[in-house]
């Protein structure tokens, strides 16, 4: 199956300090959809096991592949999405059940929204995000 | 063992990590310690092995990164206790409520959310 990334070649991101981070190649925002097999080739070549990935709720998009949840959050803030819609998740290819998706990142810790942990506090926010791993991703 | 050494956070290790603040790479340390827990609680213990491996990974990223004695006698000490958490008897009997409340620290002074 031919997969077909819009590759976001370079992404100037603002840091504290004033300089501006030219950060790698390898960030996807999915315009098709991804297969199993085809994640776990990308976890290969990052962390073995998962793969980092941002899903945006509002606009129904997920970013994947990067080493830092932050990266892909910058990624899909310069393609118009807005902060407050986005979500840190790991997935994990390997794993077949529920497992296979990970609520869990610094970018969800955001109390103004209500949401004081690492997860996805609300149910509701979560089966959103389910359902839209579940469009990308062929399992 | 080789001189050359093997990350997983290869972009990170390249220089990437060095530019962030204390807090900001303490706040992304404390993201693989939480997943080394959450999978923990799920009695899968290779996956938080590979969690805790990433967290003590980015930690000595860490103290290569920082000159400042108080600072690295910090980073220093966190990676002891979490080897001794993980890896060890837990003879500084910290615990995951402890762990968590001392890296969320660090993600809220981050975000400023």
């Amino acid at each position: 199956m031919a997969m077909v990334f819009r590759i976001q070649e370079k992404v100037k991101i603002p840091c504290y300090t004033g300089i501006i981070i030219i950060l790698g190649k390898t960030m996807k925002i999915l315009d098709s959809i991804i297969t199993i097999d085809e994640l776990k080739e990308i976890a290969n070549n990052t962390f073995g096991s998962l793969i980092k990935a941002v899903v945006d709720v509002e606009k129904k998009l997920i970013a994947i592949d990067a080493e830092l949840h932050s990266d892909l959050e910058a990624l899909l803030i310069e393609n118009n999405s807005e902060q407050k819609n986005l979500w840190g998740i790991n997935l994990y290819p390997d794993i077949e059940d529920e497992d296979f998706l990970e609520f869990d990142s610094m970018i969800n810790i955001r109390p103004s929204q209500g949401n004081k942990s690492r997860g996805v506090d609300s149910p509701e926010i979560q089966k959103e995000i389910l359902d839209i791993v579940n469009k990308w991703v062929k399992r | 063992m080789g001189k050359t050494m093997s990350f997983q956070h290869k972009e990170l290790a390249s220089g990437r990590w060095a530019q962030m603040s204390l807090c900001e790479q303490m706040a992304n340390i404390g993201s693989e310690v939480s997943r080394a827990f959450n999978w923990r609680k799920k009695n899968k213990d290779d996956l938080s092995k590979e969690a805790i491996n990433r967290a003590l990974e980015l930690l000595d990223l860490t103290v290569d990164s920082q000159s400042r004695y108080s600072r690295l006698k910090e980073c220093l000490r966190v990676k002891e206790c979490l080897i001794d958490y993980f890896y060890g008897d837990n003879v500084f009997s910290s615990s995951e409520i402890l762990w968590r409340k001392y890296f969320d620290a660090f993600v809220y002074a981050t975000r400023k959310a």
